[in-house]
């Protein structure tokens, strides 16, 4: 049992804080078009890749950092903590790039890592459908064998940053035997082939991240296929629940600096005279949102301190995700309850700050949807941690 | 960044079990245990090294919350809490021996605010009325929480001097005994100074904490077992989605809660600068989530729980009773409330 920083680790801080000083860049200095705001956040990623702050634990022969875990996730904080706009490439970070490194061949490593890393290369993960969101494993799009290739077709949802993407990690049915799940293959798809469309999608905060993705014959060389043919599940449920596990500690920095900015805010507006921040009602209510993502953190320590002493991130992971869902939306909904009619005074010097707060609301209900909702995270439960009867 | 136990404090979490399966009675019997049994436990306890409090050699505040876990999970009866949290805020000063300690916290008509008290050392010693004083006729020495001159400070009486009256008070749980306290001129055989209060209400709540979820898991793992028994409409009714995610939702909360209270427990043992504040969170979140599991488990249960026979009422009933120790849920959120109000909240970097 260890929480004070080791004297390495707090050198590791302090030079990414210095870092951050001298080249660091604010989520709120972003363009506010997709194209430029894309440019400087491709910019920003290789910059932050070049200080050695991307793919940190990641093996050196492929372009990481070959250092231990823990060392990026103190940098991720730190970056969350300066309000850094997230590293562009998050999927391929989170997702395909860890999916890559742990069932890969040589050559997707060397071929792909490197370029995720520098955000060369875009990754998006196609693995939702129209028809397949908390159901994963019935879905539909189909990649057909032939003698060196794979063609595929079917329609994916959920494709974050598709517009931007370069290649995409499609889930697709190779085989209709057995149980549904283990018919599905893990696809390394390039988007610039024919036969592959993006349509972007609005989002109910007004922004465009994420796309729909028509694949209608794609040929996809079977040398892009990651993994076994038939293991695309198990390779999806491995990094999903490691994003669960590990992406909690950056995300409760991110939150609790949000609410910093919520206390100052209430400080700032005021009420009948008042302070919001003097009221008691609204002290507690900060207060009870500061506890949910204290308590966030509490157990993040808990559970991914596991697997940075070599345990699978296990099913426990589904319990971090209920909280940062439960700690984010608290903090959300706190935030709109005190500031309250001070949203609606249309303060044109308060103008940004009711957007960022009404957005924080908005983007707060993803979070009990997104990397399996609330209910599949208690059905896991359910099944791996309580084993009680199946439904 | 590490909350794993250690092989040591794994190893003292199961030698407990098995101590307190082999010393105390069954769930189901351990309100009907007596004063030679309540003794007994204690005497085994007190020998298997439960006061050996001692931040660099012996049990520190994560040793003593796993201790408090496993007497909240088997329903003991024994005045741990104030004896050791009293030794773990004093630390070697503290020169108490075995003796056994009931801490005299709350006053009439007063809240947890510890800056609120009432009761002080005069010139012809201590005056004033405490409530809930837990175990007070089964210790040898109450630790009073006094007010020393604008800051609270902590008196030392001996629980049978003279001046010292203890009557029994209701206690919604038998296993936490209650008594009401008045010291009328009681003679003071030790002070110490304000920090020590701080620590000690401190520790006072994580054991409390810990206790509550002790009771709490206890619960958590008797409704699923039952939820795995149990056949209605010719299913067994842990397959029914509602009960499967009310039971996954309790134990979010429990597995969190007990999270809460070992990181509040090692930043106590490693000082860090966050350590008190840490935990008002984690008595605040558990005083809610504790309770929380065990109306879960309530329902779980169904009609069932709702007889005096069965035994989920009496792990509710410590789990209300600890909720209340050392400051509810509402004191901390105000506390902490009001703090946040005037300083923001530093984002604590502190990873490791």
């Amino acid at each position: 049992m260890r929480l004070t920083a080791t004297d390495e680790e707090r050198a590791l801080q302090e030079e990414v804080r210095a870092f951050l000083a001298r080249d660091g860049l604010a989520a709120s200095d972003l363009p506010r078009g997709l194209d430029d705001r894309m440019n400087v956040l491709r910019e920003w990623q290789a910059s932050c890749r070049d200080a050695g702050y991307v793919g940190r634990a990641w093996p050196s022969e492929f372009g990481g950092g070959g250092r231990p875990p823990v060392e990026q996730i103190i940098v991720d904080q730190e970056l969350a903590a300066a309000g850094a706009p997230e590293l562009v490439n998050v999927v391929g970070l989170d997702v395909l790039g860890p999916s890559l490194l742990r069932f890969g061949d040589d050559r997707q490593r060397h071929r792909y890592i490197p370029s995720i890393l520098s955000a060369e290369e875009i990754w998006s993960q196609g693995f939702s459908e129209p028809e397949a969101g908390s159901d994963l494993a019935s879905l539909r799009t189909r990649a057909v064998e032939h003698d060196d290739h794979f063609v595929l077709s079917g329609q994916k949802t959920w494709v974050s940053w598709g517009q931007y993407a370069r290649w995409c990690g499609v889930l697709a049915r190779t085989s209709d035997d057995g149980p549904k799940h283990r018919g599905i293959s893990m696809l390394i798809v390039d988007m610039q082939s024919p036969g592959v469309e993006v349509r972007p999608m609005t989002q109910i905060t007004g922004h465009a991240e994420f796309c729909e993705l028509f694949l209608d014959d794609v040929v996809v060389p079977k040398e892009d296929l990651l993994g076994e043919r038939g293991g695309g599940w198990k390779i999806a449920m491995h990094t999903l629940g490691h994003e669960r596990g590990t992406a909690a500690l950056p995300r409760q920095v991110k939150l609790r600096t949000w609410l910093d900015r919520l206390v100052r805010v209430a400080a700032r507006r005021e009420l009948d005279g008042r302070p919001i921040a003097d009221e008691p009602e609204a002290q507690v209510a900060l207060a009870r949102a500061f506890i949910g993502v204290e308590v966030l953190r509490h157990h993040a320590y808990r559970t991914v301190g596991e697997f940075l002493n070599g345990g699978a991130v296990g099913p426990d992971s589904s319990s971090v995700k209920l909280l940062m869902a439960e700690a984010e939306q608290r903090l959300a909904a706190t935030a709109l309850e005190v500031l309250g009619p001070t949203l609606q005074h249309a303060e044109p010097a308060e103008a940004g700050e009711n957007d960022f707060w009404h957005e924080t609301y908005l983007y707060s209900r993803a979070a009990s949807v997104y990397g399996g909702t609330q209910q599949i995270q208690r059905n896991i439960i359910a099944d791996r941690i309580l084993a009680l009867p199946q439904e | 960044m590490d909350l794993e136990l250690t092989d040591e404090q794994a190893w003292l979490s199961e030698s407990l079990s098995t101590l307190l399966d082999r010393e105390w009675p069954a769930a189901e019997a351990a309100h009907e245990a007596g004063r030679d049994e309540r003794d007994r436990l204690w005497r085994a306890l007190v020998e298997f090294g439960v006061l050996g409090v001692d931040e660099d050699e012996g049990l520190g505040a994560v040793e003593l919350c796993l201790v408090a876990r496993a007497l909240g999970s088997h329903l003991a009866s024994v005045p741990f809490l104030g004896s050791a949290a009293m030794r773990y805020a004093a630390g070697p000063r503290s020169d108490l021996g075995e003796d056994r300690v009931s801490v005299a916290l709350l006053e009439p008509g007063r809240g947890w605010s510890v800056d609120e008290t009432r009761t002080a050392v005069g010139l012809t010693g201590l005056d004033g009325r405490k409530v809930a004083v837990e175990h007070a006729a089964e210790v040898e020495r109450l630790a009073v929480v006094t007010a020393a001159g604008g800051s609270p400070g902590l008196a030392f009486t001996a629980a049978d001097a003279p001046g010292v009256e203890i009557e029994p008070q209701e206690s919604l749980d038998v296993g936490v005994p209650m008594h009401a306290v008045t010291f009328s001129g009681a003679a003071v055989d030790g002070e110490l100074a304000a920090g020590v209060v701080t620590r000690l209400t401190a520790i006072g709540a994580l054991l409390a904490a810990a206790e509550s979820v002790g009771a709490a898991s206890r619960m958590l793992e008797d409704a699923a077992a039952y939820a795995g028994e149990r056949r209605q409409f010719g299913r067994t009714i842990g397959s029914y989605q509602a009960l499967r995610h009310l039971l996954a939702d309790m134990y979010v909360r429990q597995a969190s809660a007990w999270s809460t209270v070992l990181y509040a427990a090692a930043a106590l043992d490693d000082d860090l600068p966050e350590a008190l504040q840490t935990a008002a969170v984690a008595k605040a979140y558990v005083a809610r989530a504790a309770r929380e599991v065990a109306h879960g488990a309530l329902q779980v249960f169904g009609g069932i729980a709702f007889t005096q026979e069965h035994q989920a009422h009496r792990f509710l009933r410590r789990v209300v009773v600890r909720e209340q120790q050392f400051g509810d849920a509402a004191h901390h959120e105000r506390e902490l409330g009001r703090a946040l109000a005037r300083s923001g909240s530093p984002v604590p970097i502190a990873v490791s």
